[in-house]
């Protein structure tokens, strides 16, 4: 992870004070030009930035996209070099709190003025608008939004149970699964064998449990909270779905087992919202699964936010600056991020996107009205598994703890939550 | 009776080596098998299967179809840019190790024990630690995102490796060999050329496949050091692969796996019987 000087610090801000002007001044004639690297390269990701490339070449521009094959890693390796040699790419994906962390590490481009010319603010989740203007300057700006605590029902493993209750509670969840069980479903609950995976089975519970609790725990690492009897009661949770899960699942993609989830071995699975273009994509219909927010004990969606963004980085060749001004009213346009979501099957960041039209999913739908209810009763909180609540280093101290106790069932909840906070601890 | 146990103790050999070669070999047929089904029956199906229909498409797919971002030409430039960056860096790292092998062990000098393991230190450092310095050396020499700067990393990288093994094979050779050659008035270069290389095929053999192998293999670098179009075949097998949010497309991703390994097992065939020979040769003296 990036190591900052003070040094560094101070250089970054003097860059960034006098590059700004250049900024002002570059809004001429040029063609407007941009260099971006993504790990978006194959799939429905690679589909859905090649065709905001298309649009940004439509407005005029000089589209110059580099893929980083791979994951997080390997962008950010990439993303290192390319800054160490005095050439970073006029923006790049970055996410989360490690937009504040490189921002630190070289100068990144004001985009306030953009942002209020487009009305942006308002319709962002405030959490979200936080992570982006890291120094109360927006540097960079969400392109589309999961949700990673959703709820996949198999309908054929309800009609095993017999129920055709969706779970509101985490009550009720247990109650569902305990009915699958009894109904001849194998497996209640579907996983996959990754880390993240475990990680959102634990922020699902805890999240669920209270909101509140999650934001003072595991956004703020507040100590007490970590210490709380809530941080318990979510690994209590967490074991009685590892005890319904199959534990002959090794480290698999989620997706290895969506066939046993279709025809009901397996009943529900927690998952983030792009679950539903693997499932439509593997060739099952929409007809095979219910979906819906994850549980929330009180009754009110809770939106675990996982959000991809893109970070700009200050150049000062006046076309690469006329290119990050079209680019990020690019990103802002409802009509962008409509299309960007419709092909990976997110919603949009911007609040008052209309998904009733044709081109939405009901899931879509369904998670869009979860995030409006969530951010109305201040229940919309950042993944902790997706790197959206910490950043790196202190989200894998996290998940060692967590898919440890998934997988070893003698250690107890009290003793999880212990080495939670001592995990925090170590890792601050 | 003797005769019956031999037989018995025989067939008892075959099969637990029968076993192994099968539990070895496991992975790869579910490769093969898995490159000729369809996406759709492998994940309405299971992972491990015997393809219903004969999906040969995944191959023109994994050879010129899938996009790796805006470009679609599937796996066929990658090749051609890992040939590009192997070939060369497998040829120089070789060469050079056989010349600073023989240079540390038939010719003694000052310091050459220091030498030698400060060069062959190089194969304990993490390629992570590595990363920074290479990104400030190739920034100044400005061969960052070129494969030049790839073909050099790659030849400095691997003499570490090629100095070691070059040097334990050429401690084997009588010093009496160089000695007289330098009394006919042969220096350092003419000896290597005349007398060193000629006595080498098995050694080099071996640092070919090996840095062939490595070299053809390797992702980080490759990714970090090259943009777009120029990638190596790596990068864009894990382009591939890599996506979180999507059905794996593990039928092209088989057949992209096996066109991609072709190369590297070409070479095993082709030099594999020298491998051990060259490994062994000095071990035995």
């Amino acid at each position: 992870m990036p190591i900052t000087t003070t040094r560094r610090r101070l250089l970054a801000g003097s860059a960034a004070a006098l590059a700004l002007p250049a900024f002002a001044r570059a809004q001429g004639a040029v063609k407007p030009r941009l260099t971006a690297i993504s790990q978006w390269s194959a799939g429905s990701d690679g589909a859905a930035i090649t065709a905001l490339g298309k649009k940004f070449e439509e407005k005029g521009g000089v589209w110059q996209h580099s893929p980083v094959p791979g994951f997080t890693t390997e962008m950010m390796n990439k993303l290192r070099a390319q800054i160490m040699a005095g050439d970073p790419p006029a923006c790049s994906q970055l996410k989360g709190p490690e937009i504040a962390a490189w921002s630190k590490i070289a100068p990144t481009v004001d985009l306030d003025a953009v942002v209020a010319a487009a009305g942006y603010e308002k319709v962002v989740a405030p959490d979200l608008a936080k992570l982006h203007k890291p120094a109360g300057k927006w540097i960079a700006l969400p392109l589309q939004i999961y949700s990673t605590n959703m709820l996949f029902l198999s309908k054929r493993a309800m009609d095993k149970a017999k129920a055709d209750k969706i779970p509101v509670t985490w009550a009720d969840f247990n109650d569902l699964a305990e009915k699958m069980k009894a109904g001849g479903v194998a497996s209640p609950i579907a996983n996959g064998g990754t880390r993240p995976d475990d990680g959102q089975k634990f922020e699902a519970a805890l999240a669920g449990i209270s909101p509140l609790a999650y934001r003072a725990a595991i956004m703020n690492l507040e100590k007490k909270a970590l210490e709380g009897p809530e941080i318990k009661a979510a690994f209590a949770q967490v074991r009685k779905i590892a005890d319904w899960m199959d534990p002959n699942v090794g480290a698999q993609h989620f997706s290895t087992n969506l066939k046993r989830f279709v025809d009901g071995n397996m009943g529900m699975m927690i998952m983030g919202g792009w679950a539903q273009g693997v499932l439509r994509n593997a060739g099952f219909k929409f007809e095979d699964f219910l979906i819906a927010p994850g549980p929330s004990d009180n009754g009110k969606p809770v939106f675990l936010l996982n959000a991809d963004a893109f970070i700009f980085w200050q150049r000062k060749e006046a076309d690469l600056q006329a290119g990050q001004t079209l680019m990020a009213q690019l990103v802002m346009d409802p009509a962008i991020q409509t299309m960007y979501s419709q092909i990976t099957g997110s919603i949009p960041v911007r609040t008052d996107v209309d998904l009733s039209g044709e081109g939405w999913s009901e899931g879509q739908r369904t998670t869009s009205a979860a995030l409006k209810s969530a951010i109305a009763s201040n229940q919309a909180l950042l993944s902790m598994a997706h790197n959206m609540a910490q950043e790196n280093g202190m989200t894998a101290a996290m998940i060692d703890v967590i898919t440890e106790y998934v997988k070893d069932k003698t250690i107890k909840p009290g003793q999880a939550a212990t080495r939670l906070a001592e995990a925090v601890e170590g890792a601050r | 009776m003797r005769e019956r146990s031999f037989v018995a103790s025989r067939i008892l050999i075959y099969l637990v080596v029968l076993l192994i070669a099968a539990a070895w070999l496991a992975p790869l047929a579910v490769v093969v098998l898995n490159s000729l089904r369809s996406n759709e029956e492998i994940a309405q199906g299971s992972m491990i299967g015997w393809p219903q229909h004969w999906a040969w498409s995944n191959y023109l797919t994994a050879w010129s179809g899938f996009c790796v971002a805006e470009t679609c030409a599937g796996i066929r430039p990658y090749m051609l840019n890992s040939a590009l960056v192997t070939i060369p860096a497998t040829i120089f790292s070789t060469l050079l190790g056989a010349i600073a092998g023989y240079a540390v062990s038939l010719w003694r000098f000052r310091g050459d024990t220091w030498i030698y393991g400060i060069v062959t230190l190089g194969l304990f450092l993490p390629q992570q630690m590595r990363l920074l310095p290479w990104t400030i050396v190739l920034r100044d020499i400005g061969l960052i995102n070129t494969l030049a700067g790839l073909v050099l990393i790659h030849t400095i990288q691997g003499l570490s490796f090629t100095t070691l093994f070059c040097r334990n094979y050429y401690v084997a050779i009588p010093h009496e060999l160089i000695r007289a050659a330098r009394i006919d008035g042969a220096g350092f270069f003419r000896i290597f050329w005349r007398i060193i290389l000629p006595l080498s095929p098995p050694i080099l053999v071996v640092t070919v496949i090996w840095q062939f192998t490595h070299i053809w293999n390797e992702f980080l670098y490759g990714v970090t050091f090259t943009s777009g179009q120029q990638q190596p075949v790596t990068a864009a097998l894990i382009a591939l692969s890599a996506a979180v949010a999507d059905i794996p497309q593990h039928g092209v991703q088989s057949a992209a796996v096996i066109i991609a390994a072709l190369p590297t097992l070409l070479i095993y065939l082709l030099g594999g019987k020298y491998f051990v020979r060259g490994l062994t040769a000095g071990a035995v003296k």
